[in-house]
């Protein structure tokens, strides 16, 4: 506050004035308060964003993963990337690398497809040869080849993902999945 | 409840504080004049909300910058309300400052003991000015990028150490991503860090001193801040939203198209600098050098701003503080006045707006259409048609053609002329058709009809065009213009025009009428109308082959009659363009000027091809105009 000592006329009192006082107050925090609140207001919705706009739900394709000749006939997995077509908020990828995934050949001619991420908080999972099995690095979950869980550091197994076959040509959905729960849920 | 305040009160003192906020004492109460600093610091505040929300998805780069903005702008949720609020609440801004600036100087506030928080008060104007200028070019599109441009050459133009001034503010020899990352750290971090401190030592200095009190409120009751002061604050910051708010949703932030520095823009800085960008515009001032007008004066009035305090010690003193100030203000004024009344009147300046308006609009179509490329949304507009094409036409075609009276870019083609001693801009004639409606329906119809008056510009083309106006085509208008008109004859007229419309394969004139088109082949061939015959038949002359068909329905008359094969469609198009004198063409009564590859690249050819024949992606009930 400033120097008291320099101002001299005295506050006035203002009880007799107090329901004029009490209204101006009310007033003046209603102002104060729109004023305020409508910038927050804008502010907050444009930084919740994420949640609050919709976007279109992507049709999932199948993207080609490769030909079924180059998968080992023993049925060992093989590491394979995918690429498409993505879009990150403004700028549209062509043809990029979005991700990789295990591909098995089985004996029937089928071919199992899993998400190469782990359902336990999402490391890359890798296949070692020597165990026969999947393990990650970060918290060490171990799956078998069909994609059971080995221990219980992951909440569930390896995520399959839906695979054709085609002419000769393996033919993917690939998707992502929430980790660290118990159910498969596509994000 | 009360209890827990109490609580909190022992431990942190905050009672004391809240009163002494809002107690502050008013003597002579709450008047209006006193609202312009709390205005300026609500607005500042604004500005710190939204531009941290922008600042979460803005990304400083020359190939993200403006495309960020346009993501913010057209597709995140409330995008336009926070960015419109930012960029109205700035140019709010500026006018608070200078009202209370205006307040300050003429009560005469700055005088002792109150001239350290004059000078504190000077400062925060740099910063605020400094926050423009930073902000302005953040968008990196074609407005903020040139504007921006000649402020910092103008920094430049400093004497001694302008390039070094210039180099370290571009961050770099010339403008680049680090030019934007320097101006946003300055504009998002250093600047409004600054302001915050200078804005509490200003506040803290202020309520040491008290509200400056006229003399007519001397000795009258003291009131509080609270309530009262602080309801005509509120309404002033209401009434200060609401304006940015009317102007966010009747306006929007601008975003003009992306930056592109071989692309020319009517660059004028934003309003409120329109003053010095006139000033530097006198001849007497540009002669003195660009640091004299833009540095020096500037720099002059400043000083005698920031003696205020000292001069104002006098009553005479004070008296030509206020008359300084109002003669700034009105040279401010006068001289904005003179540049906006300048600019609506110069109608090559506001075609070059209404031209760079386009881009900003077409990017967004393009952009929403499918998506932004990797390298950046010019690309979008350097691969389109619509944007190129006009731009091609204004280089290779205007010197000769018009496009709708004008070079394509609406830009109006102009020449200078003496009469009596004096000079003069009047329009330069055309020398060939106006090719707004080339290949058309409305273009075949007046071909046919009015021969003369499409090729009128011919007149102006010498005796090679005069050649063209007297040649075949032309008196075989004026034998058959009589039949043609014939009221009789309307249905054929447009079953001819149908017909040849729809050879060129263009896609923008709506759907052919099937029935017409096979009419009109009739009369193409054989010349008879539904009244009368024509005096010759167009097969006579004029080599076709239908689309569509595998045996030519005539092999012409040779060179000089040109083929209709396809005509105006882009092959035809491109083919004339590349040799107008090929015997397919007008052969060696060709007049036109030929674009080998040399002169029009194929990419070039494309675009501009592609413009004149519609061939361009338009939104969902757009309008086909080019």
């Amino acid at each position: 506050m400033a120097n008291p000592s320099s101002e001299s006329p005295p506050v006035v009192p203002h009880g007799s004035v107090a329901p004029r006082r009490g209204f101006i107050s009310l007033l003046a925090v209603l102002a104060g308060g729109i004023a305020g609140l409508v910038p927050v207001a804008a502010g907050t919705l444009f930084f919740m964003d994420p949640i609050l706009r919709k976007r279109k739900e992507a049709e999932v394709d199948l993207l080609r993963a490769g030909d079924i000749s180059d998968l080992p006939a023993d049925g060992t997995p093989v590491r394979v990337v995918l690429k498409s077509d993505i879009v990150d908020a403004w700028t549209v990828y062509r043809d990029r690398v979005i991700g990789s995934i295990y591909l098995r050949l089985m004996p029937n001619g089928q071919v199992l497809a899993f998400n190469d991420t782990c359902t336990h908080l999402g490391c890359k999972v890798d296949y070692q040869p020597a165990q026969k099995q999947f393990f990650c690095p970060c918290h060490q979950s171990a799956f078998e080849l069909d994609g059971e869980r080995k221990n219980l550091t992951p909440p569930r197994n390896m995520d399959s993902l839906e695979a054709e076959v085609k002419d000769g040509e393996v033919w993917v959905k690939y998707q992502n999945f929430q980790t660290a729960t118990k159910d498969k849920k596509a994000i | 409840m009360k209890a827990l305040l109490n609580w909190l009160d022992h431990r942190t003192g905050y009672k004391l504080l809240v009163h002494e906020a809002l107690n502050e004492p008013i003597p002579g109460g709450a008047r209006w004049r006193y609202i312009t600093g709390s205005m300026l610091t609500f607005t500042f505040i604004v500005q710190v909300i939204t531009g941290f929300a922008l600042w979460t998805a803005y990304s400083p780069s020359t190939q993200t910058a403006w495309e960020s903005v346009y993501y913010i702008q057209h597709q995140m949720s409330c995008g336009w309300l926070v960015r419109g609020i930012h960029h109205f609440a700035a140019q709010a801004m500026m006018i608070l400052l200078g009202l209370h600036f205006l307040q300050i100087v003429w009560d005469g506030a700055y005088r002792a003991p109150r001239e350290v928080n004059f000078w504190l008060g000077l400062v925060l104007m740099q910063i605020v000015i400094g926050l423009s200028l930073t902000g302005y070019l953040l968008p990196w599109d074609q407005k903020g990028y040139y504007a921006t441009k000649v402020a910092t050459n103008i920094a430049g133009s400093t004497p001694l150490i302008g390039q070094q001034i210039q180099q370290i503010a571009q961050g770099g020899s010339a403008y680049g991503h680090h030019t934007l990352t320097r101006f946003f750290a300055l504009h998002a971090g250093l600047l409004p860090a600054l302001l915050t401190v200078f804005l509490a030592l200003h506040v803290y200095v202020f309520r040491r001193h008290g509200i400056t009190v006229p003399h007519s409120a001397e000795g009258k009751p003291v009131d509080t801040f609270w309530p009262k002061q602080v309801l005509y604050d509120a309404a002033g910051c209401l009434v200060t939203l609401g304006l940015v708010l009317y102007f966010t949703l009747t306006r929007s932030a601008e975003l003009s198209a992306p930056a592109d520095a071989g692309e020319d823009f009517p660059a004028r800085p934003e309003w409120y600098f329109l003053f010095l960008f006139r000033f530097l515009e006198f001849p007497a001032i540009s002669k003195m050098g660009v640091a004299f007008g833009a540095i020096y004066v500037p720099t002059a009035l400043m000083i005698i701003v920031v003696l205020m305090p000292l001069v104002g010690k006098s009553q005479w003193g004070h008296y030509f503080n206020r008359a300084f100030l109002v003669a700034v203000l009105a040279a401010v004024a006068v001289l904005t006045g003179m540049t906006i009344i300048e600019d609506n009147h110069n109608e090559s300046h506001q075609a070059k707006l209404a031209f760079a308006e386009r881009d900003a609009h077409r990017i967004v179509v393009l952009a929403a259409r499918d998506g932004i490329p990797q390298n950046g949304a010019r690309e979008l507009l350097v691969n389109d048609p619509l944007t190129q094409g006009p731009r091609l036409f204004a280089r290779h075609c205007s010197s000769c053609h018009r496009y709708d009276g004008h070079d394509g870019t609406l830009q109006k083609i102009m020449k200078t002329v003496e009469e009596n001693g004096e000079k003069k801009l009047i329009a330069e004639p055309a020398t060939a058709a106006d090719l707004k409606d080339f290949g058309n329906r409305e273009w075949i119809t007046r071909v046919l009809t009015d021969y003369d008056s499409t090729f009128k510009p011919l007149e102006n083309a010498g005796e090679k065009g005069q050649a063209i106006l007297t040649g075949e085509m032309s008196s075989w208008c004026k034998d058959n213009q009589k039949a043609l008109t014939d009221p009789a004859n309307t249905e054929s007229l447009k079953a001819l025009v149908e017909f040849l419309t729809s050879q060129g394969g263009r896609t923008d004139l709506g759907t052919f009428d099937e029935k017409l088109v096979t009419e009109g082949k009739e009369i193409f061939k054989g010349g008879t109308l539904k009244s009368g015959t024509l005096s010759s038949s167009c097969v006579d002359c004029h080599a076709m082959k239908v689309a569509g068909e595998s045996t030519p329905l005539s092999e012409g008359a040779g060179a000089g009659y040109p083929t209709l094969t396809g005509y105006a469609g882009r092959d035809w198009l491109k083919a004339f363009l590349r040799d107008p004198a090929h015997a397919d063409f007008y052969g060696d009564k060709n007049t036109m000027m030929v674009f080998d590859d040399k002169r029009l690249s194929e990419k070039e050819l494309d675009l501009l091809v592609n413009w004149m024949a519609g061939e361009y992606y338009l939104p969902p009930n757009a309008q086909h105009t080019k």
